[in-house]
């Protein structure tokens, strides 16, 4: 089902109506193009309902009535388009989503700071394959009980011969990166569940 | 007498009831659209809600599974998203029903 838009016989109130469904949009392009549609449609439809109960008077005056009454946009799709995002992000592995998510979900609660803290440090290991290629000798796991633990640029604190990892440090980055993101978004469904 | 403090403790009171007031507007099982259910809402209870709410929360009971919703289209060639209750929802209420009575109880011992 695709929007159709409500036709105005005031070429300003089509404007002011234009204006709206732009910010709905502009509110809603995170999302998936279903979710994008349903939101822009039953926001269409509420407004279109409200005007027919009232067929007569300034078109201008009654929607600016209905706009004001429904609220701004960017105010009441937050919450949301929060939601959506969560429920596709867990539902699609996909990691701009996740991330996305996490970043709309940051204010609803401490969860939220933990899991964001978290896909930064699966971030951490993605940069740290990149610094591995592009300074070998100093990029590493370094460890010497007592003495060094170090992941990552040892800026010279450390004696190469101490990085235990070797040719298998980009690979273990690589698992690690994908353990933690499966860790992180298997949580993330869990916490959702647990919601339920 | 501090109006600003009443005026956010109503606008808290109605955002945390107003789940509990739509589930109620629907457990007869009839079937409503955003826009008409704020309006038996408004006729209902005489609760002016912040109509932009309706909707994130709608979504949310959908989510808990309380409620369904079918688009259905119309002559005029712009649907109607129609909302309705389902059993959990109807059991989710009577519970909720519940709670609220013993609450009410206690609210009015209290400010005796």
């Amino acid at each position: 089902m695709k929007l159709k838009e409500i036709p105005f016989n005031d070429q300003s109130a089509e404007r002011i109506y234009k204006d709206y469904l732009y910010r709905i949009k502009k509110e809603v392009r995170g999302l998936n193009q279903q979710n994008q549609d349903e939101i822009l449609m039953e926001l269409n439809s509420h407004i279109y309902e409200n005007l027919q109960e009232h067929p007569t008077g300034n078109e201008v005056e009654k929607l600016l009535n209905i706009l004001e009454k429904l609220g701004r946009p960017e105010e009441i799709l937050k919450p949301l388009v929060a939601d959506k995002k969560l429920a596709e992000a867990t539902k699609t592995f996909n990691p701009i989503h996740v991330f996305k998510a996490l970043l709309l979900n940051l204010t609803n609660g401490i969860s939220y700071i933990i899991f964001f803290v978290l896909y930064l440090f699966l971030s951490g290991f993605v940069f740290l394959i990149g610094a591995k290629l592009w300074n070998p000798s100093q990029v590493g796991f370094f460890y010497k009980p007592g003495e060094v633990f170090i992941l990552g640029l040892s800026k010279g604190l450390a004696n190469p011969v101490d990085e235990l990892l070797g040719n298998w440090f980009i690979p273990t980055m690589v698992v690690s990166a994908i353990a933690l993101y499966l860790i992180i978004t298997l949580l993330l469904k869990l916490k959702r569940t647990i919601n339920k | 007498m501090n109006e600003d403090f009443i005026h956010k403790w109503i606008s808290q009171v109605k955002k945390g009831t107003l789940s509990f007031i739509v589930l109620n507007v629907l457990k007869s099982g009839k079937a409503y659209y955003g826009y008409d259910l704020i309006n038996e809402i408004k006729k209902i209870t005489e609760i002016e809600i912040a109509e932009g709410t309706l909707y994130p929360l709608m979504n949310r009971l959908k989510d808990e599974k309380l409620i369904l919703s079918e688009w259905v289209e119309q002559e005029s060639g712009i649907p109607r998203k129609y909302y309705s209750i389902t059993p959990e929802g109807k059991n989710t209420v009577t519970k909720m029903e519940e709670y609220w009575h013993n609450l009410n109880h206690s609210i009015s011992k209290i400010t005796k």
